[in-house]
């Protein structure tokens, strides 16, 4: 008996090794990469680049913080970008269009985004859909459509104020869109490692069945998740509506994927239970130090795309390993 | 362990290697160009359309013809709108002499050309935008090409004839004056316009839309489009029924100039892609050594029919190489 909890005790000191190698890996390929970028253009590492990368990586870090919490729970939100679209229309047309204020706007555009994640999480739940990628393609849809109906088509610019400054002011040279990154971030560290609805998603992602059979309210925590997604999907839109000065209906479009990305390269698992904060945080980095990176020494769009893929998929190699690895243990 | 921190390495030296790579053509490029002192950055809707590849390929020209560096870059889609954004202030962090840029969604880069604009020139290409120290615009003047457009229509008709206007999606700024300009020129030459409606400026709702009106009349003479792609879908409907109707478009792309060949358009309003490109360069180049710029630059259009279309087509298969 003791003998089995000696070595269960080793085992878990070696996972524990193991991740913190997995997080110590990419942050190890995003220094590299950094490292390698500074020696081959002259531009990288100067304050207002480095600036620009926190403000150009925002975006995506907030869609994928969100994006995170259904891929802890072995599930995926395909319907963020169109979310981020429908919520900022909306907030056009309150806050603009029909003069009714800031205040009202960024509210209904939260509102909307948790609306609409809700509306996620009880399709999966209380419809039992088979998997939340059925649910989220639909809302995907019905989100994008809606965007593009209320206001046919047409962007809306000329926000207030308040409205555009999560995405355009600074302090100091720091845009503040980072420094809501940043906090974001430590608020959802908090959340899932300190309390218990955090442990629960986990728990979930671990094994779902067996998280029910234990007690776990299952379905709340799943509408929990989803709901938060899609309001993290809808912060993203207030900071992209302050860096552009407008909303637009096709805004957005295609962002679940890189928030996807930035998770999974961040060292999180498709199949649920594995994954962190911090890692994320250092997914959207890497795909935005890239993005960054290869505009600064001029390769084309499609070229991107390709360097892009691969890292993806390397990503992913580093995944399905550690899978066959703790399987063999 | 090692099983875990290999790919990650292998990847970062792979992606090192990679951008080695990169980075020594770019300094064999500009090596070749060391007497150049001017840099101008052109930002594009994207680098990936027909359309978009005559624009680069006029800026590249004129960098060569005036011995400075040109950077050309555009997201993959002219659906990646943020993505451009995020380009366009890549460049500008890179401190160029002027900016070229043809904004897809006009507001989006409004906050970001404020701020270049205080220090260099900013030229806009192909799509306008309104902001505080532009430079200038060169694109199509829309409302003359829809002129011009109708005129040649009308030479081909006789008074009276009755003709169709097909137009843009409703508020698209582009689409709807070239619509203005052919109407102006048509009424003139006493044509009757028996019907005016959009279709978005896509081939299959053009079709269907030109199929309804010929339901009703199938006495129409001719048809005027706000862009080619509409024309090409007014064309399979009159084909249908076996009609004999005069068709131009507006554009001038490849498709369009090649149905022009076969027999299928009559004629179409082609923009000026490469010029618009090239003019933009030499414009910012001109604006760099303080020289003034008309606030508006008109970079012409051709008309295409069958005498010059194979002339056309060869034009564009050259600078597409």
């Amino acid at each position: 008996m003791s003998e089995l909890i000696e070595t269960l005790k080793v085992e878990k000191k070696e996972q524990g090794w193991k991740k913190l190698l997995s997080k110590f890996g990419s942050l190890l390929a995003l220094i590299i990469l950094m490292a390698v970028l500074t020696m081959t253009t002259d531009k990288f590492l100067t304050v207002s680049n480095l600036m620009n990368i926190a403000r150009q990586s925002s975006i995506n870090a907030l869609l994928a913080i969100g994006m995170l919490l259904p891929i802890l729970t072995a599930g995926i939100d395909l319907s963020v970008g169109s979310i981020l679209a429908v919520s900022i229309m909306v907030m056009g047309i309150v806050s603009v269009n029909m003069q009714m204020g800031a205040v009202a706007g960024i509210a209904v555009c939260l509102l909307i985004g948790a609306g609409f994640g809700l509306l996620n999480g009880l399709l999966l739940t209380k419809l039992r859909l088979p998997h939340p990628f059925i649910s989220t393609l639909g809302t995907m849809n019905i989100a994008r459509g809606i965007a593009l109906i209320i206001t046919a088509a047409a962007p809306i610019a000329g926000f207030p104020y308040l409205v555009q400054f999560l995405g355009s002011e600074f302090v100091g040279p720091i845009p503040v869109s980072f420094l809501l990154v940043i906090a974001v971030y430590i608020i959802f560290h908090i959340f899932l490692t300190r309390t218990q609805t955090g442990r629960y998603i986990y728990a979930i992602g671990g094994n779902k069945e067996a998280a029910r059979l234990s007690g776990i309210n299952v379905d709340r925590v799943l509408i929990i998740v989803y709901t938060i997604s899609g309001f993290m999907a809808a912060l993203a839109g207030l900071v992209m509506v302050g860096r552009v000065n407008s909303a637009f209906p096709l805004a957005g479009l295609s962002y679940e994927l890189d928030a996807i990305a930035a998770v999974i390269i961040g060292g999180a698992s498709f199949f649920g239970g594995v994954g962190t904060v911090w890692g994320t945080l250092i997914g959207a980095l890497i795909i935005a130090v890239l993005r960054n990176g290869l505009n600064l020494l001029n390769v084309s769009a499609d070229f991107q795309m390709t360097v892009i893929g691969v890292v993806i998929i390397a990503a992913v190699f580093v995944d399905v390993l550690r899978q066959r690895k703790s399987k063999a243990n | 362990m090692k099983k875990v921190l290999t790919p990650f390495l292998s990847f970062a030296l792979v992606s090192s290697l990679f951008l080695a790579a990169c980075n020594d053509d770019q300094s064999s490029s500009s090596g070749s160009n060391s007497d150049a002192d001017k840099n101008v950055s052109v930002v594009l809707k994207t680098t990936s359309s027909p359309y978009w590849k005559y624009v680069e390929a006029g800026a590249k020209k004129a960098g060569e013809d005036l011995g400075i560096n040109v950077t050309i870059v555009g997201p993959s889609a002219e659906s990646e709108v943020i993505q451009q954004v995020n380009m366009l202030e890549d460049q500008i962090s890179q401190s160029p002499d002027a900016i070229l840029i043809s904004p897809t969604q006009p507001d989006t880069v409004i906050p970001a050309l404020e701020r270049a604009a205080k220090d260099i020139p900013v030229v806009l290409i192909d799509s306008d935008a309104t902001f505080n120290g532009k430079t200038t615009f060169i694109g199509t003047e829309n409302f003359s090409a829809g002129q011009e457009g109708g005129k040649q229509l009308a030479n081909m008709l006789q008074k009276g004839d009755k003709v169709v206007l097909i137009s843009g999606a409703l508020g698209n700024p582009a689409t709807d004056e070239r619509i203005k300009g052919a109407k102006a020129a048509l009424e003139e030459a006493g044509m009757v316009i028996v019907s005016e409606q959009p279709a978005d400026s896509d081939k299959t709702k053009a079709m269907s839309v030109m199929e309804n009106i010929l339901e009703k009349d199938q006495d129409i003479k001719g048809v005027f489009s706000a862009n080619d792609d509409m024309a090409l879908g007014v064309l399979r409907a009159v084909q249908a029924k076996n009609l004999d109707i005069k068709i131009f478009g507006t554009d001038g792309t490849e498709e369009a100039v090649k149905s022009i060949l076969d027999n299928g358009l009559t004629g179409t309003v082609a923009q000026n892609p490469y010029n618009m490109g090239y003019q933009g360069v030499e414009t910012a180049v001109k604006a760099i050594s303080g020289e003034s710029i008309d606030s508006r630059i008109d970079s012409g259009i051709t008309i295409i029919t069958k005498e010059n279309a194979q002339e056309h087509l060869d034009f564009l298969k050259s600078i597409s190489k």
